[in-house]
């Protein structure tokens, strides 16, 4: 059996499952009997007595090797100690005549919430530690022992919903060998945590805990997603070279990591990242632009629509951390599949060909115009350039160039300082915009190829479903063909053009993308290293020539066939 | 008593009390480490301390409490009002404000 996830941090392993529930306590309203407060109040105490020492006992083990892991516990030690939790506690019992436990979760609940809608998100992910502490407490009064990933059988696959603080801190390293969580995304602190300690994890699988029993052999693909359950001997012979070749590559590419990538006859290409917040730490001597500045987190992690004070402070962080290199930030991406808790957008019975994105903007036109103007005023700070994505036609391009021009005049107006040339693009996703390439680069003054939408819409097929997963095939020649399309005319326009979609990280795609003439390659972080490298190995005449044979053959298989034969060197 | 000041719904207008107001100089303001240390700083003192966040005109928060304080967000540059009421609160109030002043050391 095979399950699919999202890679969150890259290698392979073969292992056995171990499977982790993190327990959830079900905690009923419920008091305790007149005159026994006092009785009650000192349980509790107790409970808060033993969860610091266990939290003592964790900080001093950790404290030597790992002193950041102790301090997540030095943490957890001082909202044991926030003396407003507890007396409000105390109140609760004493008073309110609550059940401990009913008291640790009506106080903790009200301050995750508290917590949770600070617009912060460095203090709004603290809740991770509150509900890390109440689930201490709760487990305490329950009086069960602490159950941790700090002993695990030699190659443990851990399987989870999602782990806690706690848990990713006190992990057996030496016998982790992935995880796979039920929830979370590439952002998640698992996510974070397994890139951080390098262990291979594959979030958001469905249903996981049902599916997989404990002990199960399991190959984790934290490359491609892909989890074989109980594979056969070939499949586990091939996951462990697959392993081994990862290995090798990694070291062999980090050393390309932080260099200039050039391919081997000498031509420079630019290596742009992708981010998803305003916090990204990437070295700056290892990339040149920020091909694709998302900004949905700005709405999903918020509860409210982002006020243009917040967005310009966003903008200003990224600007600020990229010091200097060029920002192409994209606007709103969202409807659909991804919605806002506090805006009500109609149900689609097709959401991928719905009302999303720049449609949805054009839409809600204060929202887009909130936006525009948050870019606008970045602009003053640094080089910002603005991306429409889902464009389908130049209607929609001029169309979102004129709400550009309306908000300058009015910042014009306002006297507010911003860009005059500020860059406007497009993202190339949808077919119908790719195959007139050469009207809409008259329209822009850059554009960026989003191949992950473009391939599903070209094949009509959703990537995300397995049960099509085999028709979405962003090699096929039908996608170099217009890849190729896109770029010249593009360049023959002298306008910049790079691809920030999946393909610009894939390794094995490098060649074609090469050959067919794009110089900017924008990716996530974790990608730069083997793609620098691949391009150091790539001659730019050779891989043009592959990638004329590549678009006149008749099917993805050969064009993989192909390429796997003729590595060009 | 305690309770009441610290959800700001009490009446702390005591003559007795001790206040005095400062600006945050350090980068991360009152969040992360600085917080942590204020607090700290905070629960050495037998005084009853609040921080109020003057900009955003919230109410006075118990001092000692790292989540109440975090909740506030307060940021650089942020004027804030310190007030210790009880044995020992000329002095809280004092070194309070003066770690706030020297940056926390940042």
């Amino acid at each position: 059996m095979i399950l699919k996830g999202n890679p969150v941090s890259p290698g392979v392993a073969l292992g056995e499952a171990f499977l982790y529930q993190v327990p959830v306590y079900e905690v009923l309203e419920s008091y305790v009997e007149k005159g026994s407060e006092r009785k009650y109040m000192d349980s509790l105490e107790l409970a808060l007595y033993k969860a610091n020492s266990e939290l003592e006992d964790l900080m001093a083990a950790l404290m030597e090797s790992e002193p950041d892991k102790a301090k997540i516990f030095a943490a957890h030690r001082e909202i044991l100690g926030d003396e407003e939790i507890l007396e409000m506690l105390k109140e609760a019992v004493e008073e309110e005549g609550k059940h401990p436990d009913f008291a640790v979760k009506s106080v903790f609940d009200k301050f995750i919430e508290l917590i949770g809608n600070v617009k912060d998100p460095l203090i709004a992910a603290r809740t991770a530690d509150l509900k890390d502490v109440c689930n201490r407490l709760l487990r305490i009064l329950k009086g069960e022992k602490e159950k941790n990933l700090s002993s695990l059988p030699e190659n443990s696959i851990v399987v989870a919903k999602d782990l806690l603080p706690s848990d990713t801190a006190t992990i057996d390293r030496a016998h982790v060998a992935g995880i796979i969580t039920e929830a979370g995304g590439a952002a998640s602190h698992t996510a974070i945590i397994a890139r951080g300690y390098r262990i291979p994890a594959v979030a958001g699988v469905d249903k996981v805990l049902e599916i997989i029993e404990d002990g199960t052999t399991l190959v984790l693909d934290a490359l491609t997603g892909e989890i074989t359950v109980s594979p056969d001997e070939k499949k586990k012979k091939a996951a462990v070279l697959k392993a081994e070749d990862f290995k090798n590559q990694k070291a062999e590419a980090e050393k390309f990591e932080s260099k200039p990538a050039v391919t081997a006859d000498g031509i420079k290409v630019e290596i742009g990242i992708n981010i998803g917040t305003d916090k990204f730490c990437v070295p700056f001597e290892n990339y040149d632009f920020v091909g694709l500045f998302r900004t949905e987190f700005l709405y999903m992690e918020s509860n409210h629509l982002p006020t243009e004070e917040e967005q310009l402070e966003s903008y200003k962080r990224v600007l600020e951390q990229a010091k200097g290199k060029p920002v192409t930030l994209r606007t709103l991406d969202i409807g659909g599949d991804k919605t806002l808790s506090y805006m009500q957008l109609p149900k689609e019975g097709n959401p991928f060909l719905g009302n999303r994105a720049l449609r949805l903007c054009f839409k809600h036109t204060d929202l887009f115009e909130t936006q525009l103007r948050a870019a606008l005023r970045a602009s003053a700070f640094g080089p910002l350039q603005i991306m429409f994505p889902m464009v389908g036609s130049i209607e929609d391009i001029r169309r979102a160039k004129a709400a550009v021009l309306a908000v300058k005049e009015q910042l014009r107006r306002e006297k507010q300082s911003f860009n005059e040339n500020t860059g406007v693009g497009v993202m190339i996703e949808i077919p119908a915009a790719a195959v007139i390439a050469d009207l809409v680069a008259e329209e822009v003054d850059f554009a960026s190829v989003g191949t992950n939408d473009l391939a599903q819409y070209l094949c009509a097929a959703d990537r995300m479903n397995p049960e099509t997963a085999v028709y979405y095939q962003s090699m096929s020649p039908a996608m170099l063909r217009v890849l190729g399309t896109i770029f010249e005319a593009f360049h023959r326009k002298g306008k910049p053009v790079s691809v920030c979609g999946e393909l610009a990280g894939d390794p094995e795609a490098a060649v074609l993308l090469a050959g067919l003439g794009l110089r900017k390659f924008s990716m996530s972080e974790s990608g730069i290293a083997q793609i620098k490298a691949v391009l150091a190995g790539i001659n730019t005449e050779k891989a043009r020539e592959t990638a004329l044979i590549c678009k006149q053959l008749c099917t993805e298989k050969e064009v993989k066939e192909y390429l796997a034969e003729n590595t060009p060197c | 008593m305690l309770q009441a000041y610290a959800r700001g719904t009490g009446k702390v207008e005591d003559s007795d009390m001790i206040r005095k107001q400062t600006k945050i100089i350090n980068k991360t303001g009152l969040h992360a480490r600085p917080a942590s240390d204020f607090v700290l700083l905070a629960k050495t003192f037998e005084s009853k301390i609040t921080i109020r966040n003057m900009e955003e005109n919230s109410e006075a928060v118990n001092a000692k409490s790292i989540m109440r304080l975090l909740a506030e967000g307060i940021g650089q540059g942020a004027a804030v009002e310190i007030t210790a009421e009880g044995v020992d609160e000329a002095k809280a109030v004092k070194d309070l404000a003066a770690l706030i002043e020297r940056g926390f050391g940042e």
